[in-house]
């Protein structure tokens, strides 16, 4: 079937089948790999776009649905230079080590952010509760998540 | 001699970081090559079968399938190749010995077309007898799997030492403690899967191979032998990778695979594991069977110490016996001990290979002996913490196995972490329930344990533009390996980090290097680092001392250049030393060169030096559930020299959260085999709510043998942290566990038979638990064989779809239409965290999927003055967030916000709840079991590990019901409606499940609504689950009436422990004629388990339903009594 999907403020006219799904359209079809899957199954958090304003994940949102639909991924909020300053805290704290995680932390945080001004540690956590990470331990990803709640609420 | 510190000490930051942040890494997964095509494994259904035949023509005649791979086309070469150990093909051949061995590879156009394809491939299987437990399969009589050189079958390798006095020890001890501890499988759960793309130039007769590898040296030789070509013909190429820890150690088995797969089919080949294939085929931890014995003198002296083990090795060797001789020489290092022995065997089974996993076995051997060490201290009525000072290891020590250990702040170590957690005071005066555990550890910097020796090398060169490109082959899985490594070689050059680049991985451009593996880069790559920094400035002032004919050695280093001290003519930055001189390449290198170890007892100086460190843990026990809470961790390491503060925190912060998951939640489960925890919910990795305040602290006394002064240091947070952990427990509960992760089942059981009070079951109130007890008493001699075998022939097909059809109608008569539409299998779809995932686990098959999750007729929520309306498709989240719904129905509200994670509330909705499929891990791996195929087919969880399932109400079924609005709707009296699109049909709660769990609602039922009345807010849900988002072990919804002051209603319900929410009214009738009182309270809450009959691993869900409805009865009273005096009549005027 046919479906137009705005992604990242870029329309996409595609052809995609039932069972596609967007983290699939995304990364295969579109070439947006900062998107990834790690357990294909909404377990993991990796593949978290923004979508209506919430947090999901792409790996269960069937494409056929997107027909009309905006989607924003890591692309659509990484400057075009530098980074944001969610980017730069998670940076700065040493928040992440191999980073396959990160880019769905980030639209996670994205998502948080956007709706609670100054998120408490605990919302944070509840945001971040779907998002696996294996290597950091989540200490300073907690931080570095305070750290830019309180950039931005600034 | 310059000063340390341009770099080294410093918290560079991570290299890779605006890459990774952003999304740009490319990972293997990303990966896209022209004319590139996708591979797909099958493998092994069986445990232990021999192949009668495969037959790939189905595959093969599939549009778009360009290759298939068997066993016949891999030659007969082995994979892992070396002397003694080789003794599985890249592809099974012949017979397989584990559930998830590979035995064909497909390459198609499409990922999908793949995966369909290797489906299609025909394999005739004969099952044979197989043995999983190693105890087992060293036993006369046992299945046959394979048998090491001259070993008796079963037995890969046997080792034993007696370094000298152990019996003497044991003889002259004071105090003996013996004891057997035992785990079993780990793995490592790298968040980006296992994952390769090979390319084959056939003309050059070159392979270049993309990987999740942690050593392209050792992939690279693997590939090679697997191809017959030269080494130099293979190259492994540089990519980002997500996550190591082991499980991408040496060669994975898809990398062999795809450049076999890839050359044959002429085209690139791309192959990537799903989440289930890497806990089927990655390799995991190696289990073990511990046997230890410790002997002490009166004073305390440790005389003696034998270890005993078995080793699973899984079904093939790969790591094992590496990891023989790295559990063999932690038998007597840690802690003064006079003697020590050691038999070691390591086992075939019929299960997935070992591999390595970090820590290599310390983490569990540790906890043995630290448990073992606590109990001496109690025996000999020593504080722990002092009793470990005592007999500490000190700098000069030589130890039972030939260790000689140099710079050794143990004392320091242990000191420190007391201080921090706290020890003093919180041993005195423990809080209830509450906890305090040390443990240390040491490791080596770095072990020897490689045929190829432990060298490592690296090229650093000079670019035109005056920066450095560092080129090694070890890989960096983000461990900030690339960053140390910049430091070291802008430390030696005293140049800029900055102006360092590093390329890793490559093998092209970088000389062998074993790779990242036993925390060795660090210590190992980091001296090639060095001597690439020292190599290339003796270049540079070679030649620059011939141009400016002055000595080589007035020439200095300093300030990111080069020159003669106080000759601003004869002074360079680096752009200006490589426009004059050119490009220059040098290479580093560095060898752990030591005398190797006695290979036949493992005698000797085992690592250039070793690391100490100590960590103290502090936890919470709930008692009710047998929850644990780690407050706290310390950790006081030994590093040498830090080489980056923050790179190593973060080392120790992500090895303690795996050693926090190793130690209470994570375990592989398997069914004759077969892991049925292969997903992220019910492998329980820790989550962020588990994760603890860490206070990280380092002892630096720098080491002469390491890169300045360092030690090694990324395995060294896991190590102690299982025994840490579960000595704060043994603190809290006095219990000592023999075997981890201590989850909470086990913690209740072993609470439970210290108990005095046991909870009256009275299993007679209902007696179909006679026939139930009846069935399952012969289940595992008659009933579960009998109904295997009559499964095979009679069960239900369930069909396994890869694609299907999508509607997306504009209203609900359209998609009762299309749902009822005949010769189609359609199934709604809403939020899809069920249906998608169910149909990827082949336990849903539809060719059409009707998506009504935009329908406004099943959306939106209304509060009425006396009921409230929520639609059907109303999300969770949408739940959780209407204000006038958390007034009116909090149980609801709240119970929401602990169902599955943020992105799942945020699509999942009320009556996708209600529907899902049970979550039993049998049903959910498709076995054929009552549920997935049909009256004809027994229940698993009978026999098999049953501590999530039903305690009370199950008969051929014992999955729970888990969905966590079920039983607070029950509680509320809600009603279902729902329609046909001819007649709406209104369904009490109640009766809104069958016994067996399954809904009332008809195939061409559509959910329109669930109507709640309103009933004041004393109401509440409480639920225990494992991780805050995770499935009930047991909830419990509570409502409450008054009416004149006088309880008038009392609903209770409870979920996760019956097949359908249960009501027990036999406590709802002890409040009513009891009342609120904190007795009668938990009276009511003991008397809901009337009636259960738990199965052998779920008793503990028997206490933990009792404490969440005391909980939430509590909770309801406290808004009961909340409540302003005369509105207690509201919600009766129905």
């Amino acid at each position: 079937m046919h479906i137009s999907l705005q992604v990242n403020g870029t329309p996409h006219r595609l052809e995609v089948r039932g069972a596609e799904t967007l983290a699939e359209v995304l990364r295969d079809r579109l070439g947006l790999t900062g998107t990834k899957i790690g357990c294909n199954a909404g377990e993991c958090g990796a593949c978290t776009v923004v979508l209506d304003g919430r947090a999901v994940c792409a790996c269960l949102v069937p494409t056929p649905r997107m027909d009309g639909a905006a989607v924003r991924t890591i692309e659509g909020v990484t400057p075009a230079e530098g980074l944001s300053p969610l980017q730069q805290a998670l940076v700065e704290h040493g928040a992440f080590q191999c980073g396959f995680c990160t880019p769905g932390v980030v639209m996670s945080l994205t998502a948080l952010f956007d709706r609670v001004r100054l998120p408490s540690e605990h919302e944070i956590r509840v945001a971040l509760q779907g998002n696996v990470c294996r290597c950091s331990g989540y200490v300073r990803l907690i931080e570095a998540a305070k750290a830019a709640a309180l950039r931005l609420a600034r | 001699m310059t000063v340390i510190g341009r770099a080294v000490g410093q918290s560079v930051r991570l290299r890779e970081a605006p890459e990774r942040v952003t999304g740009r890494a490319i990972y293997t997964h990303d990966l896209v090559l022209p004319g590139m095509l996708w591979g797909a494994i099958l493998r092994s259904p069986h445990p232990h079968a021999v192949i009668r035949a495969i037959d790939v023509s189905p595959a093969l005649a599939m549009a778009g399938v360009v290759a298939t791979l068997t066993g016949e086309d891999t030659a007969d070469r082995y994979l892992n190749y070396g002397p003694a150990f080789a003794d599985r093909y890249p592809l099974a051949r012949s017979r397989v010995r584990f559930v998830g061995e590979e035995v064909a590879a497909v390459a198609a156009e499409t990922p999908a077309l793949a995966r369909a394809a290797a489906a299609a491939i025909r394999v005739e299987y004969e099952p044979l007898p197989a043995v999983f437990d190693p105890a087992v399969a060293v036993a006369p009589g046992a299945p046959q799997v394979l048998h090491g050189p001259k070993l008796p079958w079963n037995v890969a390798q046997h080792t034993t030492a007696d370094w000298g006095g152990v019996a003497e020890g044991f003889a002259a001890a004071a105090h003996v403690v013996e004891g057997r501890f035992e785990h079993g499988l780990v793995a490592p759960v790298c968040l980006e899967t296992n994952g390769v793309v090979a390319s084959w130039d056939d003309a050059a007769g070159t392979m270049d191979i993309w990987a999740g590898t942690q050593a392209p040296f050792f992939a690279r030789k693997e590939v090679a032998h697997l191809l017959g070509v030269p080494r130099e013909r293979v190259r492994l190429r540089s990519v980002h990778i997500g996550g190591g820890f082991g499980g991408k150690s040496q060669s994975p088995e898809p990398i062999g695979i795809c450049a076999l797969l890839a050359r044959k089919a002429g085209r690139p080949v791309k192959i990537v594991l799903t989440r289930r294939e890497e806990f089927l085929g990655g390799k995991t931890d190696h289990g073990k069977v511990m046997h230890l014995r410790s002997a002490a003198a009166a004073d305390g002296t440790l005389l003696a110490r034998h270890t005993d083990y078995l080793v699973d090795n899984g079904a093939f060797t790969h790591m094992g016996p590496a990891y023989i001789s790295a559990v063999r020489q932690r038998t007597a290092n840690l802690y003064r001990v006079r003697a020590a022995g050691f038999d070691g065997r390591l086992v075939y089974t019929n299960k997935v290979p070992g591999g390595s996993y970090r820590g290599m076995g310390a983490p569990q051997i540790i906890w043995a002996i630290e448990t073992q060490v606590d109990e001496l201290a109690e025996r000999l009525g020593k504080d722990p913490l002092r009793y470990r000072q005592e007999i500490a290891n000190r700098p000069g020590d030589v130890t039972p196995q030939g260790f000689r250990i140099s710079t050794c702040p143990l004392v320091e170590c242990l000191e420190e972490a007391g201080r921090r957690i706290g020890w003093e005071e919180k041993r005195a005066n423990p809080k209830p329930w509450r906890g305090v555990g040390i443990a240390a550890m040491i490791n080596p910097s770095v072990g020897v344990l490689y045929p190829e020796g432990n060298f490592a090398n690296v090229a650093l060169t000079l670019r035109a533009d005056g920066t450095f490109l560092l080129g090694t082959q070890a890989a960096d899985c983000g461990t900030w390996q690339n960053t140390v490594l910049a430091q070291f070689a802008a430390e030696e050059l005293d140049a800029a980090v900055e102006r360092i680049d590093v390329l890793h991985m490559d093998t092209a451009e970088a000389p062998d290097d074993l790779g990242s593996a036993a925390s060795r880069v660090t210590f190992v790559t980091g001296g090639a680092a060095i001597d690439a920094g020292r190599r290339m400035k003796a270049e540079v002032a070679a030649r620059l001392a011939a141009l400016w004919a002055v000595p080589a050695e007035a020439l200095e280093f300093a300030g990111d250049a080069v020159g003669l001290p106080g000759d601003n003519a004869r002074r360079l930055d680096w752009p200006g030393v490589a426009a004059l001189l050119g490009p220059i390449r040098v290479e580093g290198h560095h060898v752990i060169d030591l005398p190797r170890a006695d290979p036949k007892t493992g005698y000797g100086h085992y690592a250039a030096t070793y690391g100490f460190g100590a960590q103290a843990a502090e936890v919470e026990v709930d008692p009710a559930t047998g929850h644990v809470r780690v407050l706290k961790v310390v950790v006081v390491q030994d590093m040498g020299r830090v080489i980056n503060p923050a790179a190593l925190e973060g080392q120790m912060h992500g090895g303690i959260v795996q050693g926090i998951g190793m130690a209470l939640s994570e375990e592989l489960v398997l069914q004759d085999g077969m892991p049925v925890n292969t997903s992220l919910i019910t492998y329980r990795v820790p989550r962020i709510f588990e994760a603890t305040e860490i206070d990280c602290a380092f002892i630096e006394q720098p080491d002469a043998t390491g890169p300045y002064g360092a030690k090694a240091g990324g395995e060294h947070s896991i190590n102690p942290t299982v025994a840490a952990i579960a000595n704060a427990v043994a603190h809290a509960t006095g219990i000592r566990f023999r075997r981890i992760p201590i989850t909470p089942h086990r913690l209740r059981d072993a609470l439970r038979r210290k108990e005095a009070r046991r909870l009256d079951l009275q299993p007679w109130r209902r007696p179909y638990n006679l026939e139930v007890a009846a069935v399952r008493r012969l289940y595992p001699a008659i009933v579960f064989p009998a109904l295997k075998k009559l499964g095979a022939s009679l069960q239900r097909e369930r069909p396994r779809v890869t694609d299907f059809d999508h509607e997306r109608p504009a209203n609900l008569a359209a998609a009762i239409e299309a749902l009822n539409r005949p010769g189609r299998r359609a199934k709604l779809i809403a939020g899809g965290t069920d249906l998608l995932v169910g149909i990827r686990q082949g336990i849903y098959g539809p060719d059409l999927v009707v998506d009504i999750a935009g329908l406004a007729e099943l959306k939106g929520i209304a509060v009425g003055d006396d009921v409230v309306r929520i639609g059907a498709g109303t999300t969770l989240a949408e739940i959780t967030e209407d204000p006038a719904l958390h007034a009116a129905l909090p149980a609801l509200a709240e119970g929401m916000e602990l169902v599955a994670t943020q992105q799942i509330r945020n699509v999942a909705t009320l009556a996708g709840d209600l529907c899902q499929e049970k979550r039993c891990w049998f049903f959910r791996a498709a076995l054929p079991c009552y549920k997935f195929g049909g009256a004809a087919c027994p229940c698993y969880a009978i026999t098999g590990d049953n501590r999530h399932h039903s305690v009370m109400g199950a008969g051929r079924c014992a999955a729970p019901c888990i969905a966590d609005a079920a039983p607070i709707l029950v509680a509320l009296d809600a009603t279902v409606i729902a329609t046909d699109g001819r007649r709406e049909r209104r369904i009490p709660m109640e009766r809104f499940y069958r016994w067996s769990g399954e809904t009332v609602l008809a195939p061409g039922e559509v959910m329109l609504a669930v109507e709640v009345p309103r009933a004041g807010p004393a109401q509440a849900y409480e639920k225990y689950a494992q991780w805050r988002g995770d499935f009930p072990e047991a909830s419990a919804a509570v409502r409450l009436r008054q009416v004149g002051g006088r309880l008038a209603e009392a609903r209770i319900s409870l979920g996760g422990v019956a097949p359908l929410p249960m009501r027990p009214k036999a406590s709802e009738a002890t409040l009513l004629r009891d009342g609120l009182s904190d007795e009668a309270l938990r009276a009511a809450a003991e008397k809901v388990v009337r009636g259960a009959l738990p199965l052998r691993d779920n008793a503990a869900k028997l206490d933990m339903v009792v404490a969440v409805t005391e909980r939430a009865l509590r909770r309801a009273r406290e808004r009961l009594q909340a409540r302003p005096q005369g509105e207690d009549e509201r919600g009766a005027q129905e």
